[in-house]
């Protein structure tokens, strides 16, 4: 049976206690191709079901809903199968299984947890925020995982008392702190009028750019490697 | 709306060919690193990123973590290397404290840069161009309220009182050691010595011991000290190389020893015309982690007056030579054994570490694990059963059989997965 649902936590613990009892359970949330004569069940969330779903997991493992909670936000394909799988892992050994690296589900959803946080972390550094007129900072970007609020924090402590908006153009979602609170909101584009020198420091930075290189020792693939292709686009010295 | 801490200055923006200058000059120092200080937004901009922090990597394959700028090119000094010696005639520029206050704290502001690795050549004298040192990192952090990182270089020869205050509000300081003998120094660098660059270096050392233990107020280098080598222009072997780093690491308590392959922008008949090989430093890099996270010595990774191997990592060459310790089992094999595993890096140990607690591993499963077996299989037993080439000869065959030479310069060092995130890029 294919059990789909609508991505959030609510529904994946409400489908996670319908499917775990049945052994070919694949759970699937947003589009995906169906092959004929596999019967599907589309899951509503269920705030009882899942808070029940949750609870019993607490008991298993304390940490358990943290790492589900990175698991949701992975933009790789197979996100949802990883997660149930490395679920039903921990529900049927009735215990924490994040350490047995051996057993494939729990390598998957290492591997997988590993990434988003990974990419948070690289976006810490390869963020490009720009100066509006009004002194705000604007920062558009397009990460592989659903992760804008998650590096909303460590942009709050450094910049403060700077407000700051980090838009997710992909997801057409941003991460807002307006100088006093936080929070997350729909944004499809933004409208922005620059400061005066914000060309200016682009332009100084594009010089320093190419100034600290050195032309004589060119390694191309390691500095895609290191800095990969798709997150040049907002990056003004690419 | 609230203001930055900057807002009554006046606009300053360095000049683009100043800043061309000032980077040009700056850019062969190698260290990068903005790792280890822990310091808070105190109601300014910016804070430290312990795991360190790459904000962007240019097409030579490095990192840039710290805006690395001289703070002026104008030196007396004429070390026979240095594109900015008294002798070459090149533009010479000096910024302003506040140019480079203001380039900083832009910078910072979009999030370009982790923050500022200060250097400079000796202007007039080595009080002289600590004391401009001084003054605008004092400024940085006083008046513009910057807390984000800072590296400085210490000036050879300048007074001690100045290298002291410097290191109040410096995360890092680094004298460059440069050539690894006195010798070469002298030949090269004639108006440094080993002693007017150790000196600081021990100086420092001190004084932050002396300001932990009275748990002071403030800061003293809180990322410590780092040094740097020349490597390839003169002619001092790996094993001397690797003596002194190991020295440095456990009688100065330096943070990082970074090894810079010469390239030669200058012409001077005491230099060599030919660049040293990226590979070089590449096998040092490895035997210095090798020192550092691995509990190797120098003894042991090479002979005093010989040179690493170009065609086998450090450890799988030391492993080569001690084919009777291997091969060790998975399952059994304590840690700092299975960290002289060649192919097994930090991440791997601790994968295995954590892993086998629950399970026999096999083969199977270490490769599931993306334990990468390479080299490894030669060196292990995996719930008993061996893999591996039966001689030495075949070993070295199947190990460089398909190798590429300059190639990756990707490095495991992880032990967990905090130490992961900013061991990939270097930053640590």
């Amino acid at each position: 049976m294919i059990y789909f649902y609508d991505g959030t936590k609510e529904a994946f613990l409400t489908a996670f206690l319908l499917a775990y009892p049945d052994e070919e359970a694949v759970l699937v949330s947003g589009t995906r191709q169906l092959s004929v004569g596999q019967s599907t069940v589309f899951v509503r969330s269920d705030p009882d079901r899942a808070r029940r779903a949750e609870a019993r997991l607490k008991e298993l493992d304390r940490d358990g809903l943290k790492e589900l909670d990175l698991l949701l936000r992975s933009g790789q394909e197979d996100r949802d199968t990883v997660a149930f799988e490395y679920f039903r892992l921990i529900a049927a050994r009735g215990c924490p299984v994040r350490k047995m690296l051996a057993e494939d589900a729990v390598f998957a959803a290492m591997e997988c947890i590993r990434r988003v946080e990974f990419e948070v972390h690289r976006f810490h550094g390869f963020l490009r925020f720009m100066e509006s007129a009004s002194g705000a900072l604007y920062a558009p970007f397009a990460p592989d995982n659903d992760i804008c609020d998650l590096i909303l924090p460590h942009f709050r402590t450094r910049l403060a008392p700077l407000p700051f908006v980090i838009h997710d153009v992909g997801r057409k979602k941003a991460a807002v702190f307006d100088g006093d609170h936080v929070f997350t909101a729909p944004l499809e584009k933004a409208e922005l009028a620059l400061s005066s020198d914000e060309e200016g420091w682009q332009e100084l930075w594009k010089h320093y750019y190419k100034s600290v290189n050195i032309p004589s020792r060119e390694r191309l693939k390691q500095m895609r490697g290191y800095m990969p292709v798709r997150y040049w686009k907002f990056m003004p010295e690419k | 709306m609230t203001n930055a801490p900057r807002a009554w200055y006046n606009m300053v923006m360095i000049d683009a060919e100043k800043l061309k200058v000032l980077t040009e000059s700056a850019k062969y120092d190698v260290s990068c690193s903005s790792s280890g200080s822990a310091r808070k937004n105190e109601g300014g901009i910016g804070n430290g990123y312990i795991a360190g922090c790459c904000h962007s990597f240019t097409p030579d394959g490095r990192c840039i973590s710290l805006l690395k700028i001289l703070l002026s090119n104008d030196c007396i000094f004429n070390c026979k290397y240095c594109m900015s010696r008294s002798d070459a005639d090149v533009p010479r520029m000096t910024a302003t404290p506040e140019e480079i206050c203001e380039l900083t704290i832009d910078f910072y502001k979009r999030n370009y840069i982790e923050g500022l690795f200060l250097s400079s050549a000796v202007v007039k004298s080595p009080d002289f161009a600590m004391e401009q040192l001084l003054l605008t990192v004092k400024k940085l952090r006083t008046e513009y309220k910057f807390c984000g990182y800072i590296h400085l270089k210490g000036i050879p020869r300048a007074d001690p009182l100045l290298v002291h205050e410097a290191a109040k509000y410096a995360d890092r300081m680094s004298y460059n050691i440069e050539l690894p003998t006195e010798k070469s120094l002298k030949l090269l660098a004639p108006q440094k010595s080993r002693e007017s660059l150790l000196l600081p270096m021990k100086q420092l050392q001190r004084e932050r011991k002396i300001f932990c233990e009275e748990k002071r107020k403030g800061h003293f280098l809180p990322a410590g000290q780092t040094t740097q080598l020349i490597v390839g222009a003169s002619p001092e072997p790996d094993g001397q190389i690797l003596r002194l780093t190991q020295g440095l690491y456990r009688q100065t308590g330096l943070k990082r020893v970074y090894y810079s392959s010469y390239v030669p922008v200058v012409h001077d008949p005491l230099l060599p015309e030919t660049a040293a090989g990226s590979m070089r430093e590449h096998r040092l890099y490895q035997a210095d982690w090798l020192l550092r996270f691995y509990g190797f010595d120098a003894e042991e990774i090479v002979e005093d007056d010989g040179n690493l191997s170009l065609d086998f990592d450090p450890k799988c060459a030391w492993a080569l030579r001690n084919l009777q310790l291997f091969p060790v089992e998975v399952n059994r094999a304590p840690l700092e054994v299975l960290l002289r595993v060649p192919g097994i890096g930090a991440r791997s140990a601790y994968r295995i570490m954590e892993a086998r607690k629950y399970t026999r591993l096999t083969f199977e499963d270490l490769k599931k694990m993306r334990v990468v077996l390479k080299r490894a299989r030669h060196f292990i037993t995996a719930n008993g059963k061996f893999f591996g080439a039966e001689s030495k000869k075949s070993i070295r065959g199947a190990i460089t059989a398909g190798e590429k030479r300059e190639g990756a310069v990707q490095l495991s060092l992880f032990s967990d997965r905090e130490t992961a995130l900013s061991a990939l890029t270097g930053e640590l």
